[in-house]
């Protein structure tokens, strides 16, 4: 797509293919979290899925720079499996290794981890056994 | 990977007829010599080169050669238009009057002289990016010394009325300093039709050599400049410097094939404007920037809203292409121009501009335009649901 060398490898693979961009199916139980504004150049909408306490899959919506876009993806890889506990623990830090991104991007990533927390607020209350 | 190149008004391919000029230049078979160096018959073969060059860049603004003073292109031709004038006639006053919507070389310099005790008006151009002539007519002010403003702007590609500008300021005695980098070689312009006092070129936006540009100097009555650079008086002391014969050969024989195939180029270039237009405008929430006719040729610029600029530009890397920003990095400011017509910050910087030029082809268009409304449309399609936001 681009060898700008402003972006790393894999903000540009994820800015191409886009994976975990889309909305989950209706009907299912989801943790949705959302933060920042397009007004201002930054908007990260999430919904985690969510099975027996944990992420069984994660879906973005984005409105802002490539390496805000790729962290968003990103975060629906890494946040699969976890817990509430651990969703409203995470850190921007570590998109930002994994990413390369530039410390004047940083703010970006503090947009995706205030929609990360935001949806670990809006965890689900599962049906459990039997209901 | 394929790249098309739509950013003439940044700067263009030399034409390959200027290159061969060019190197008719250099080598040590060619007229390579000092064109000061009059004493020798290479110096005085050079000579004839730049004598050459300045009567072609002459003709093409209607000027007289002698008007001519080579510089290294239109930012240093602007800064001793407007410091030259300026200091040459402050005791006559020391008002000035230009736009908010200049090149930097223009207020940067206009800031500088700010500094230096001068005052400045900053004229808003109306939403369609036109500064009406009697916003300057009303500016003008008894102790009012010069006008500066752009023929064609950088951005957005509107054309400012300067032939009407220039009657009213000759009628009051005013100078009027005209930057004509994007319009010079595209469209006619006429210093003794048009009553520019001073008229700002440069080379590389219409197929020649980067480095070289010319200040065209009204001589009736003559016009006195305070030079900004001192050295060994070339350029009848406005202009030290060895002057780079191959460049200014090169912009010569860049203005005398503009002159020739300007028409050409415009019916051409316009056509292919309008197919990409076209298919830009079918995209829902794009909006042309500028006078819809009052417009050069080769630049269109569009804002695209519910797109984040740089994520567009990003995806858009098989096209070379400008933002809406001032740059495209991490510290992007949204361009002052923009900002100028009334857009907000988000759709200054979703904004591109695709500028044409003599190489541009028909395949070329019809690639751009896939690009980008695939682009935009598969950005738009994973973007949080927001409103269309109307310019402020």
């Amino acid at each position: 797509m681009t060898d700008d060398p402003r972006y790393g490898a894999e903000v540009r693979r994820r800015m191409r293919d886009l994976p975990g961009a889309a909305s989950l199916p209706e009907g299912v139980a989801t943790a949705s979290g959302g933060a920042g504004d397009v007004e201002q150049g930054a908007r990260v909408e999430f919904e985690f899925q969510v099975e027996g306490g944990r992420v069984a899959r994660g879906r973005f919506r984005a409105f802002g720079c490539p390496h805000l876009v790729a962290a968003a993806s990103w975060v629906t890889d890494r946040l699969r499996g976890s817990g509430r506990d651990e969703v409203a623990a995470w850190d921007w830090r570590e998109a930002a290794e994994a990413l390369e991104v530039p410390p004047a991007k940083f703010g970006r990533l503090l947009t995706v981890q205030d929609a990360v927390r935001d949806a670990a607020r809006n965890w689900p209350v599962e049906p459990g056994p039997g209901v | 990977m394929k790249v098309v190149y739509l950013d003439n008004a940044a700067t263009t391919a030399v034409d390959p007829r200027v290159v061969e000029t060019m190197l008719e230049c250099c080598g040590p078979d060619g007229d390579f010599a000092n064109p000061s160096s009059v004493g020798h018959a290479p110096g005085r073969r050079a000579r004839a080169r730049v004598e050459q060059a300045r009567a072609e860049v002459a003709r093409l603004v209607g000027a007289e050669p002698g008007q001519v003073v080579w510089t290294s292109g239109a930012t240093e031709a602007d800064n001793l238009a407007l410091f030259g004038a300026a200091r040459f006639h402050r005791a006559l006053g020391r008002h000035l009057v230009t736009s908010r919507t200049e090149h930097p070389a223009v207020l940067d310099s206009c800031r500088q002289l700010e500094r230096e005790g001068f005052e400045v008006a900053y004229l808003k151009p109306g939403p369609d990016g036109i500064v009406q002539p009697s916003q300057v007519e009303a500016a003008l002010r008894p102790d009012t010394i010069l006008v500066s403003l752009m023929h064609v702007q950088n951005e957005i590609g509107v054309v400012q009325d300067v032939g009407a500008v220039g009657r009213l300021c000759r009628a009051r005695g005013v100078l009027l300093h005209v930057d004509s980098a994007q319009g010079a070689g595209k469209l006619p312009i006429d210093v003794e039709r048009d009553c520019i006092d001073l008229l700002a070129l440069t080379a590389h936006k219409v197929h020649g050599p980067k480095g070289v540009g010319a200040l065209v100097v009204r001589r009736e009555p003559r016009l006195g400049l305070v030079p900004i650079l001192y050295g060994g008086g070339q350029e009848r002391g406005l202009r030290s410097g060895t002057l780079p014969t191959h460049q200014v050969a090169g912009m010569g024989r860049a203005f005398a094939i503009a002159g020739e195939e300007m028409h050409a180029d415009a019916e051409r270039i316009t056509a292919l404007r309008e197919l990409l237009w076209g298919a830009l405008e079918a995209i829902p929430g794009v909006a042309l920037n500028g006078h819809r006719s009052q417009r050069v040729q080769g630049i269109l610029s569009v804002t695209v809203d519910g797109v984040e600029g740089e994520s567009l530009l990003h995806a858009l890397a098989d096209l070379a292409i400008a933002s809406g920003s001032a740059c495209a990095t991490t510290n992007a400011e949204p361009s002052y121009v923009l900002r100028a017509l009334g857009l907000s910050d988000r759709l200054a910087q979703g904004t591109l501009r695709l500028s044409l030029g003599r190489f541009t082809t028909r395949a070329d268009v019809e690639f751009a335009a896939d690009r980008i409304v695939t682009e935009v449309l598969r950005l738009r399609a994973i973007a949080p649901a927001a409103p269309r936001t109307a310019r402020t």
